[in-house]
């Protein structure tokens, strides 16, 4: 084993700005807020009803938001329009021009006929938005996974790790919508404690399956090639293991999930609020991680 | 036309280390400060006083299955008949798509026209029969550019006599640019800056 310095080298700045990251995370809610919001709607679970409009109104507002990110991070903004004009059928990029066009209008006319009070055709929009916001944030995981120089994204778990992740954040996203919506705007002022034990336990279960996740990803990269180790060993004792282990791991699940399942935290509202805030910080560290992290590593 | 595939070997073992590829480069195509097309790595192997010294000229692999041009969404990136990728300037939105996806680091942002560059192997001199402006600079002739279908080209002699290597030959990007005399730690070490004991 030899002793090695490099001592000339060229290093561009990295090419994603944390951009990149806050618009995986607006995606993430949206999409969690919609399928959320599908359950009463769509497959006509009446216990989640409550969620059904303020669902959709949070979903379509953020996936306003989320494609600006992506303009803004763009080193020529004013060709967007290119995205159109210029088709490469290969390029993850491609398919989200389309899905982040086709998502939102679909997601209007559902509220459309929601407001309305048309039940079917709310159910049968409901219904196509699921795919299409499942895969409006699928996506998503496809463009880091076919990064394929990158060894943090470049693995067949990314795109279910982010769907799994938006779930998370939607669902905590929601828990804190209606708590905030039942506690000051309700003729009540009261929340109702049953949806939210619902959501509770929803909750814990995605963030079990993330953590899941997120652990096997570690695992398999632990005994991957030098990049990967590498990767590897800067989120767990590097510079961003604050962020990963600190932020994602610890704050943003494993503190959660113990509130959400201990008898005397899960039923107190304000400690499940606490629990989802929580929650959400932790999956934009997530996001962060993987953006900024998957850059770091040297690859010349 | 008969077919033509442009590439170039790298003889490490001529490698000076002077920096006149990266200085033509500059000078021909006018890089704008803080970036590169192409550059010399400087790599110390070993310890005091069991020490060499090595060099390692980076450039786009101009690879035969190049990732950038899978991901790029406008078809920006693109690839010539005779092997080139080239980046359209007028179409690229500047996404930096292909600047993660590349295994190699050889492309940037250039500064000032906003959109993503790289080495094209010089294509303009390259289409009025001149050789690329680094091969045409280096003084030990380190570089030997030319078409690998042509079985009389001397980059096809150098091919077919001594043992080549390419970066990275695991991300089956295949790359076009080869070098002679690679050393193993020389090819592997990435990064900058303090010594660190890398690989097996």
């Amino acid at each position: 084993m030899a002793n090695i310095l490099i001592t000339y080298n060229v290093e561009h700045e990295l090419p994603l700005s944390i951009h990149l990251a806050v618009y995986f995370y607006l995606t993430g809610l949206s999409a969690g807020s919609f399928i959320l919001s599908t359950l009463a709607y769509g497959f006509g679970m009446e216990q989640f009803k409550p969620l059904g409009k303020v669902g959709v109104i949070m979903a379509i507002l953020l996936l306003v938001m989320a494609p600006l990110n992506l303009i803004a991070d763009m080193e020529q903004p004013f060709r967007f329009w290119y995205l159109f004009l210029y088709l490469n059928p290969t390029s993850p990029i491609t398919w989200g021009s389309f899905l982040l066009t086709l998502y939102p209008l679909n997601s209007l006319v559902y509220a459309y006929f929601m407001f309305r009070g048309d039940a079917p055709r709310t159910k049968f929009f409901g219904l196509i938005g699921i795919p299409l916001a499942v895969s409006v944030h699928g996506y998503t995981g496809f463009i880091l996974a076919l990064g394929k120089a990158r060894a943090l994204w470049n693995t067949a778990l990314m795109p279910t790790l982010f769907l799994v992740s938006a779930m998370v954040s939607g669902i905590a996203m929601m828990i804190l919508v209606v708590i905030i919506k039942d506690r000051f705007f309700s003729p009540e002022r009261q929340v109702k404690t049953e949806l939210i034990s619902r959501l509770t336990q929803l909750l814990a279960g995605t963030i079990i399956l993330d953590l899941f996740l997120v652990v096997s990803d570690v695992l398999v990269l632990l005994t991957s090639d030098a990049e990967a180790k590498e990767g590897a060993s800067l989120i767990l004792t590097g510079e961003l293991s604050p962020y990963f282990l600190g932020m994602e791991i610890l704050l943003g699940s494993l503190v959660p999930l113990f509130i959400l399942t201990f008898p005397l935290t899960r039923r107190r509202v304000s400690a499940v609020a606490f629990a989802s805030a929580l929650v959400m910080v932790g999956i934009m560290a997530m996001r962060y991680v993987m953006v900024i992290g998957g850059q770091m590593v040297p690859l010349s | 036309m008969s077919k033509v595939r442009y590439g170039m070997i790298v003889d490490l073992r001529r490698c000076i280390g002077c920096h006149a590829c990266s200085v033509a480069c500059k000078a021909e195509l006018g890089v704008p400060l803080g970036v590169f097309r192409t550059w010399v790595k400087q790599i110390e192997k070993g310890s005091y006083p069991q020490v060499s010294k090595s060099f390692l000229p980076a450039l786009c692999n101009q690879c035969a299955n190049p990732i950038c041009l899978q991901n790029c969404p406008t078809r920006a990136t693109y690839q010539l008949d005779n092997g080139i990728v080239v980046v359209d300037p007028h179409r690229c939105i500047g996404c930096k798509y292909c600047i993660a996806s590349c295994p190699y680091a050889v492309r940037h942002v250039n500064p000032l026209k906003k959109i993503v560059q790289k080495c094209e192997f010089c294509l303009h001199r390259v289409e009025v029969g001149l050789e690329p402006a680094c091969v045409n600079t280096c003084p030990t002739r380190a570089l030997t550019f030319g078409d690998m279908e042509d079985p009389d080209s001397e980059i096809s002699r150098l091919l077919a006599t001594y043992p080549v290597q390419v970066l990275k030959p695991e991300r089956a990007t295949q790359p076009q640019v080869y070098y002679i005399g690679a050393d193993m730690y020389v090819m592997e070490a990435r990064g900058m800056g303090n010594a660190e004991v890398r690989n097996g």
